[in-house]
This record gives C-alpha cells, structure tokens and sequence, in this order.
C-alpha cells in the first residue's frame, strides 16, 4: 500500500450512503455464480463471452446460409433453390455475418479487453453494457424470426429502393430487415458511447492515450466511428420503414422521392462499416504479431496514426460503391482519388506488421498463423481494392463476383481470420484453458486452403463477367469451372469451422480430465491482461496497475542490453497479480436490461403486423426504465468493508482529494452510480 | 540447412509459382477462347480505355503483391523460432521503429497511387467524349428486360420501340440514355464499356463503339428482383449501311397475317396481349387491326413512375430480333450474328415454350404485376399466336 496515496483520486463515494435510501421496491439480484447469473450480470466479461457465443452462433447460421448458396451455383442451371429463396439466403448471410457475427464478435473481444487492457474494473457504464448485449441479441433473433413469418429478407443487405419497397418486395422480409437492423443500431450506439467514455475516463493512472495497447485505440476507433456513422442508417432505415409500413415516398422518384437517398445514406454508413469490422481484426493482429515476434509493435506511432487516418478517409469514400451508379463525373473523380489514397495508411499497416517480424525470434502457434494469415491474405483484398478505386475498372467489376472476392478477402481474409487469431490466443485469458494447438493448426490450414479455393476463383468468375445476386448461371459463359472449385472450397471450410467446434469440445473435455491452468501469462505476452490470473478474476484486477510506458507488462519482464536485445529483469510470478482479493466493491447485477430489451422486438412486431401488439412492448419498456432508475445502487448485502473508514468525502460529494490529471474525471450519467463504485474504490488487497 | 538458405530457397519458389501462375490466370482470363462476357477482351474504344487503365492497376498490384507475399513467406522461415531456442539465447534486438523507414514507405505507395491517379483522372475524363455524329438510343430497364427507343429523324417523336437487342452502327459512337420505369437496374456490355444504372426518375449517359460489326452479350448487374440473374441483353451492331436497311424496316409496317391461323392469331392477340404489349397501331378491342410506322411512347405505363410493372415489350419487329423473353430464349435455330435479320429458321418451340407458362421458363410474380402471367391458352391458341407472331418482321 506504499503508493496509496497516488491512488487517492480513485476514491470516490462508494455506494453506501445511498445503499442506505433507497426506495426498497427493487432489490439487485445478487447472484454472480450459476446459470441465472448470466440473465442479470453486469460483468463486462460475461457480457462479452455472450456476445462472443451468440456470434459464434451466428457465424454457423450465416455458414449454412453460404453453403446453400455456394451448392446451388456448384453446377449451371441447378434447380435446388428457386430464386425467390436464393434472394432471402444471400440477403441473410450478408445481413447475419455483418451484423450478427463479425460486428458482435468485434464486440466480444471489445468488451472483455478494453477494460482489462486500460487496467479499469469494469466500462463506464455497466448495466448499459448488459442493456447493449441483450437488445442486440433480442434484435438478432427477431430478425432471423422472418424466416417463420413469411421470409427472410429479399433486397440483399444494402436494400436498395425501390426494389426494397414494399411495392417489389411485398413479402414481410425486409420490414424484419429496416425494424431489426434499427433494433441492433441501438445496441450498437448504446455500447460505442459505453466504450467510447470508457476508453477517455477509465484509464488507469499512467495510461496516457498514447499508451494504450494498439486493440484498445483500433476497438476506441471503431467505437467513434459507429456513434457517428450509426445515426445515418438510422435515418435511412426510419425513412425505409415509413416508405414500407405507412406508405411515405422518399423513395418513389414517381412522386417526388429519389432512390439515391437511400444509396447515398446507406452508403455514408456503409463505408465507415467496412472499417467497423476489419478494425478490431488489425487491433487483434497488432497484439499478437509483436507476442509471438518477441518484439514491441513496429512504429507504434504510425500504427496508431493510420488507424485514425482510415477513419477520417473511412467517411470520403463511401461514394465508390456507387462508380456505376450514375452520379456524374465530378462526383467520381473525387471519390475515385479519395479512395485510392485511403490505401496509402491500409498499406502501412502492412508494412509494419511485417517490420515487426522482421528479425524476431517467431513462434507458430494458431493464434500467430491467423494472425500471419490475415496480413497476407488482407493484402490480396487491398490490392483488390485498388484495383476498383479506379473508377473506370470499377465500372467492369462492381457487381460482378470480382467484387465478392475482393470483399470475402478482405472481411474473411481480414477480420474472420483475425477474430479466430483472437479466440486462439484470449481463449486461455476467458476460460482459464488453451484451445488445442494442433486440431488449432488443422483449423488454421483447413481454412486457409477453403477460403483461397472457395474466393479465389471468384477474382476469374468476375473478370469473366458473372454477376453478382445472381440463382444461377448458364452454360457457355466460362463460369463452370471455377464456380464448382470455389463450392468444393466452401466445404472445406466447413469442415474447417467443424474442427474449430470439435476443438473447443475436446479442450473442455481434455481439460475437465486434466486442469492444467495456463496461467497469467501463457504467452509471455505484453499488455495488462496478461497480469492478472487466468480465468480473470470477477474484479479484474488486484490492485490498480500504475503504468509507466507502452507495454508496461512487458517492460515489468523484461529490458535490453546495450545491444537493444532482450534481457529478463524480472520472473512472470513476481510482476503479475495472484489473485485472491477480498472486499472488491462492483457494480450489482440488474434485471432491468433484459426487461427493457424485451420490449423492443415486441414493439418491432407490432409495427410490422398490428400497431397494437406495440403497447405491450412500449409499457415493458416504461417500467424498465422506472425500475432502472428506482433500483438501489447495491444489493442490499454488498457493503464495502471497507478496512480504512468511510471514504473521505466533502460535503458535495466529491472525494477530499480528486486532484490527479492521470485518474480522469468521473463519469457522469445515470449509470455515474455505477461507474463510481465499480471504478473507483479504495479496497486495495494486500498480495502475495 | 540453415534458416537463411532455407528462406532463400521458400522466397525463390513461391516468386516462380507466383508469377507462373498469375501468368496462367491472366492468360486464362483473356485467351481466344472468349466468354460472351468477359470483361478483359474489349471491342470498342471506351472497353479499350478501360482496359488499358485496369492492366496499369494489375501490373502495380502485381508487384506489390509478389513483394509484400514473399516478404511474408521469408520472414516466416526466417525468423521461425527454433526449438531448441531457450530464453535469453537469440533474443531479438528490440526495434521499435524506425521513422525514416516509415515516413518512406507512407509517401512511396502515395506516390505511385498518384502516378496511377494521373491515368485514373484521364481515362475518368474520356469516358463520356462521344463525336458529334452519335446517334441517341433511350434505354429502358424495367424487369426484367430492355427497352430501346430511338428517334431516327430527330423530330422528338419515337420512332422505332424495341426490346432486349439494341442495334447499333459499328464503329460510330452511339450515345445511351438510361433510364428506368421500375427498379434500379444497370446496363452492362462489357466487351464494349463498363455498367451504368438505370434509376427512376433520373436519365444517365453511357457511350457505346464497336470497332466492328458483332453481337456483344449484356447482363443486368444492379440486383433487380426474382430474374435479375436472367436479365439479359444484346448489342447488335451492323455495317453502316446495313444499319440503314433495318432502320427501314423498323419504320415501315409488317406483312398484314395472310393464312387463317395467322388471323386467329392476330384476333386472339388483339384480345390477351395488347393490354400488355404494344403492336404498333393495333389497340385493346380493335376490331379490325391495322399496322402504323410509329408507335405509341405511351402505351403502358409511362418511363419514370416506379413501383408499377405493367410494361411490356412492343412486338411490331419482334422477328428482326434474335432472341426474346429478356434475350433468356433464342428466337432462331441460328445464333445471333451481325446481319441486318437472322438467316435461321424461327424457334416455335421456344416461343410455345415461353406462351404455355412463362413463369416456367424465368421466375415471375405476375400476381404482384412483375412478369408475364399465364394466359392459361389452349394448344391450339398457342399455335395460332405462335403463327402470328412470327410474321412480325
């Protein structure tokens, strides 16, 4: 407890005043072990395994969906789909792996990591978190609900009006598409400004910006581009849903709309979406390239700068989906030059993964080779890339499958390959047990040969003219060949994602035979997560981490002679956190985000089948927010024993000496409450 | 053999299969053997443009690919960790940077991206240069076929409606306004240029050459509904002066029907398909139908109301083109050629095929007014019609 006194300014009023007043209707579940726990955690890391698990879920839904669709192209004129299905399977897959599978898998890692890389306890806001989780589930499966309601979905994911109108698409698919996607947008919107105020004021003393690990500041970019870019399709869905469900015409060119309202707003969000998903991967590959190199990030500085130039570039380029739309030549030539030159910082990236390498001391575990399988396959998609900057090329390629290779290589080559590096090496950090290495190296390659085979072929199928969205094809255009080879891929990569599941299987059934704790820090790896024991500890931390440099974990391991080469200073046992303690006040759990969660997907019934069966939904979503803000900060039995006192507090509430630059301010909202008690405490446990 | 030899050897052999293959492919992709679609084989100026810019684009990502992958692959082997490394043996230097390196290998890609700008703006500029002389061909999308409207005499008026095949001078610019009466579709020729949408309420240019006189295949590429997958169209451009012959005979009437199932036809025409498509001069419920030259711009519905379906093609020529039911069906035993009409002996079959249910041969939901309905007509009706329709030339 020597350097308590820098610790002060985390000394906030904890809950106990108001513990004591509260109005005593609601009482805070208290469970945090079993089963129902789950249901009324606020715990950043459950949050974030569920997240995780449900995408996970998802990515199977959406691989069945591709799997259908790459079967019914296996061979021309194939008649296992009919159109009208083949056009609510492709829709899907697209809407289910953008938005229910790399987007929530993203925030998997996001709401595990953040906190426990910047050293917090717990986000700003925890029951918002919990609230953010369950709307974003409730939305997945009321839109995946369309199936037993008359279809899916039928527009394909970017739903242009005005085949998106109810006039084209007369069926209830893509009201479950405007309704569940506004659904997910709240979710989505509610957790960035979560990690977003996280990320500014949660910080522990030391972790200037500018140390943070490079996930921290990718998953912080995303989370500021989605407040702003989430707003947008906002728009465009509540204008698609009036067009569709109460007969408004801002798409009906007949009477005055413009069908390029909706591209243009789908595409404002769209194209910041796109570095939405692959960001997270790059903050994912960034971590793990410098651990298994057994060097610090090249040029952290510029890794951290271009991730911020591509998401201001991310906002002037969105017009190059729309090349051949017809929007005049000016508007071409200035998105064709922006967008070509967003590849300039992509490409540094690039650049310094591979000076990372470069002369390290390279273990292959999984985790790596995804990682290494996502600089060299990401790359194929941004060269691709530029080759449809250009506008005039574009005009040949865009909605031809040139294109859906290009894209599979950059969202499967780049973030699927990055997450599953991810879920290789947090996996021990989540569940206290590895995933085995060597089902992990088939995985690796099984999905490396399906994905090369499967979207590889697909560059030739484009050049030679096949267009996208397309049931089927015809004899006599050349696209036989390659249409059967990137099928036979597609199984390969369901073969590899079965192995994927077999091992996280075997794992658990390896490990329940045999615990073998892996430890704080399996890796030898080099940001604050690794500090603390393995699973994580409900309170994350021992005692708050007081950092000093990049890397801090690592500088705490490690230094180098006057060669610059690597020299141990200290053992793994003695830097990292035991575990173990006692009287860490957090945040209580809460029924009230499933309650208000609830409420949404019956309000989006009722506006797509009988207004009235929305009031149910409405009311449910009142008295959440009632019992939300009546609920007592505390359970009831959560005290602090606190073994120095009362916290010092002054008369306006504010801690005696809330005076350090480095602790940020408290956050101040609803959850403010929460945040306080959970964040700022003075319990330190005593360790070792 | 030690890491270095042995990442030698890696880098060489993956450099060779690369460039052995991407050579393979880039072949594949443009040999003689050319796909009706192809976007690598060009036949007109503005595909030739395109071309010229896309192999710049391929050539530098080439390159670069082969660099960033083989670096990849060296540094795999080379610096793979061996097993018998223990802590503290062979440890890394510890870079953390190297600005110069950095700011080198930011402003070196920017460079080469803004001599490939340089082309791209060019190429962007000529796109829509068309010559003085270019005829002006109204380009319809509707689902799930094309129409084209061309007004030959430049009085305003309409003169010549078809559908699915435009025709066109070779070697002379001919200057597209697409439009559409429904949904978004896009026109696409590649062998003659890159795709442009056709968007309610909005006319967009496209220019089309051909250095000679062919057929050249299109596909609607913007997704349009159940038969966007089928929604094709041709570009038959003739010799100069063969254009001017079916100018002629895309202005003047067709043979009145002579023999008796032709006139059953007509009849049975005039009373099931005029609500839908246009002969030019005959209406809903004439008694006794007599040809025009000039077709009515009106008939149907009206270009640029969306969210109504209920136009069809106009069948005044319908034997001067080579295929029908959105260019999905060959009209003639003979494939499509440059010849002002085609030498083949018409395919009742398919015509039979496409009247007896349309919805059999292409996806439909003429319930909801997208598509052709079944007419529900008896063998005998279909033959007649079929005897009809094929006196349309």
């Amino acid at each position: 407890m020597t350097v308590v006194s820098e610790r002060t300014p985390l000394a906030l009023p904890g809950g106990e005043p108001s513990a004591q007043n509260h109005l005593g209707v609601f009482t805070r579940p208290t469970a945090t072990q079993g089963w129902k726990s789950w249901f009324t955690t606020v715990d950043h890391k459950k949050i974030g395994i569920m997240y995780g698990a449900a995408a996970l879920f998802f990515f199977l839904v959406g691989g069945l969906e591709a799997l259908l669709i790459r079967t019914q192209l296996a061979i021309p004129g194939s008649d296992l789909l009919s159109a009208e299905l083949y056009n609510q399977i492709f829709t899907m897959h697209a809407v289910t792996m953008v938005f229910l599978v790399v987007m929530p898998l993203a925030a998997a890692f996001a709401n595990y990591l953040l906190p426990l890389q910047i050293g917090a306890r717990d986000v700003a806001f925890p029951r918002m978190n919990a609230l953010s989780l369950w709307i974003w589930l409730l939305g997945a499966i009321f839109f995946n609900s369309s199936w037993l309601l008359g279809g899916g979905a039928d527009g394909g994911w970017f739903a242009y009006a005005p085949n998106s109108g109810v006039a084209f698409s007369p069926s209830h698919g893509m009201d479950f598409y405007a309704v569940g996607l506004l659904i997910m947008g709240i979710a989505s919107t509610v957790s960035a400004v979560n990690l977003t105020v996280t990320v500014l004021n949660l910080r522990t003393p030391g972790m200037t910006l500018m140390r943070m690990p490079v996930f921290t500041w990718m998953t912080f970019i995303v989370q500021v581009l989605l407040v702003f870019a989430l707003p947008v399709i906002t728009v465009a869905l509540f204008l698609l849903m009036f067009d569709r469900l109460f007969g408004a015409t801002f798409f009906d060119a007949s009477k005055g709309g413009d069908p390029f309202l909706w591209e243009h707003l789908f595409w404002i969000f769209g194209h910041p979406e796109v570095y939405i998903m692959i960001l997270p991967a790059f903050g994912v590959v960034s971590e793990v390239i410098p651990v298994f190199s057994r060097k610090p990030i090249f040029g952290y500085p510029f890794m951290v700068g271009s991730g911020i130039a591509i998401g201001f570039m991310g906002w002037g380029v969105w017009a190059h989906h729309m090349f051949a739309s017809g929007m005049g030549e000016i508007s071409v030539l200035a998105f064709s030059l922006a967008t070509m030159f967003i590849a300039v910082p992509t490409g540094v990236k690039i650049l310094n993964w591979c000076a990372t390498m470069y002369g390290g001391r390279l273990r292959f575990t999984t985790a790596m080779l995804f990682s290494v399988g996502l600089v060299a396959m990401f790359t194929i998609g941004g060269l691709s890339g530029v080759s449809h900057a250009v506008a005039p090329a574009d005009t040949q390629q865009t909605d031809t499958y040139y294109i859906v290779a290009h894209f599979h290589y950059v969202l499967f080559g780049g973030a699927v390959l990055g997450l599953f590096s991810g879920i290789y090496f947090w996996y021990p950090k989540m569940f206290g047990m590895f995933l085995g290495e060597t089902l992990g190296k088939w995985h690796f390659w099984l999905m490396m040969i399906g994905f090369n085979l499967t979207f590889g072929p697909m560059h030739m199928l484009g050049l030679q003219g096949m267009m996208r969205r397309t049931w089927t094809y015809s004899d006599g255009y050349g696209f036989n060949t390659w249409n059967l080879v990137a099928t036979i891929g597609a199984f390969t990569l369901a073969v590899s994602v079965t192995i994927f599941l077999v091992n996280i299987w075997a794992s658990y059934r390896a490990h329940k035979r045999n615990p073998v704790n892996p430890g704080p820090d399996p890796w030898d790896a080099r940001s604050l997560e690794w500090m603390i024991p393995s699973p994580t500890p409900e309170y994350n931390f021992d005692e708050t981490v007081v950092v000093e440099e990049f890397d801090e974990f690592w500088h705490r391991k490690y230094g180098h002679d006057e060669d610059g080469r690597l020299v141990r200073i200290a053992p793994t046992e003695e830097v990292a956190q035991h575990g173990g303690a006692t009287g860490i006040h957090l945040p209580s759990p809460s029924y009230w985000p499933l309650v208000m969660a609830v409420g949404f997907p019956l309000v989006g019934y009722g506006l797509i089948f009988n207004l009235w069966w929305a009031l149910p939904g409405a009311l449910l979503m009142l008295v959440a927010i009632y019992g939300w803000v009546m609920e007592p900060p505390d359970a009831p039995s959560d005290h602090h024993d606190d073994l120095e006192g009362p916290d010092p507090v002054d008369s306006t509430g504010e801690p005696a000496e809330l005076t350090s630059g480095e602790a940020q301010a408290s956050a101040e909202s609803d959850d403010a409450e929460e945040a306080d008690s959970s964040e700022f405490t003075t319990e330190e446990a005593p360790v070792g | 053999m030690t890491n270095k030899t042995k990442a030698m050897i890696w880098a060489i052999v993956a450099t060779v299969v690369f460039i052995v293959s991407g050579w393979l492919m880039l072949r594949g992709a443009t040999s003689s053997v050319t796909f009706p679609l192809n976007t690598l084989s060009p036949h007109g100026v503005k595909a030739d443009y395109i071309q010229t810019l896309t192999y710049w684009v391929f050539g530098i990502a080439a390159v670069v690919f082969l660099l960033v992958e083989v670096a990849i692959i060296w540094m795999v082997v080379r610096f793979r960790a061996e097993d018998s490394d223990e802590e503290g043996q062979n440890e890394p230097r510890q870079v953390h940077g190297i600005t110069s390196l950095e700011i080198g290998w930011t402003i070196v890609p920017a460079v080469i991206l803004a001599g490939l700008a340089v082309l791209n703006v060019n190429t962007i500029l000529k796109m829509e240069d068309a010559s003085a002389d270019a005829i002006e061909v109204e380009v319809i999308g509707q689902q799930w076929w094309w129409e084209f409207r061309y007004d030959t005499n430049g009085d305003g008026e309409v003169d010549i409606i078809t559908a699915n095949q435009l025709v066109m001078p070779a070697d002379h610019d001919v200057n597209l306004k697409i439009q559409s009466n429904d949904v978004i579709h896009s026109f696409w020729i590649p062998t003659l240029n890159g795709k442009k949408d056709a968007v309610p309420g909005r006319t967009h240019p496209l220019v089309l050459q051909s250095y000679e006189p062919g057929v050249f295949e299109g596909q609607c590429t913007e997704f349009c509904g159940l038969s966007h997958g089928v929604m094709r169209m041709q570009v038959k451009s003739l010799p100069e002066a063969e254009y001017e012959d079916w100018l002629d005979i895309m202005t003047t009437n067709p043979d009145d029907p002579s023999d008796a199932d032709q006139i059953a036809g007509q009849e049975l025409f005039v009373q099931q398909c005029t609500g839908c498509h246009q002969i030019n001069g005959i209406s809903p419920g004439d008694e006794d139908p007599a040809y025009t030259p000039i077709p009515d711009p009106d008939y149907g519905a009206t270009v640029g109301s969306a969210l109504s379906a209920q136009n069809a093609p106009n069948l005044t020529h319908l034997m001067m083109r080579d295929t029908f039911a959105g260019s999905l069906l060959a009209l003639y035993d003979e494939p499509a050629s440059p010849e002002v009409m085609n030498p083949g002996i018409p395919n009742t079959n398919n015509l039979k095929r496409w009247l007896r249910n349309p919805e059999e041969v292409k996806p439909m939901d003429p319930e909801n007014g997208q598509g052709m309905p079944n007419m529900g007509l008896s063998e005998e009706q279909i033959d007649q019609l079929v005897a009809y329709l094929i006196t349309l030339k």
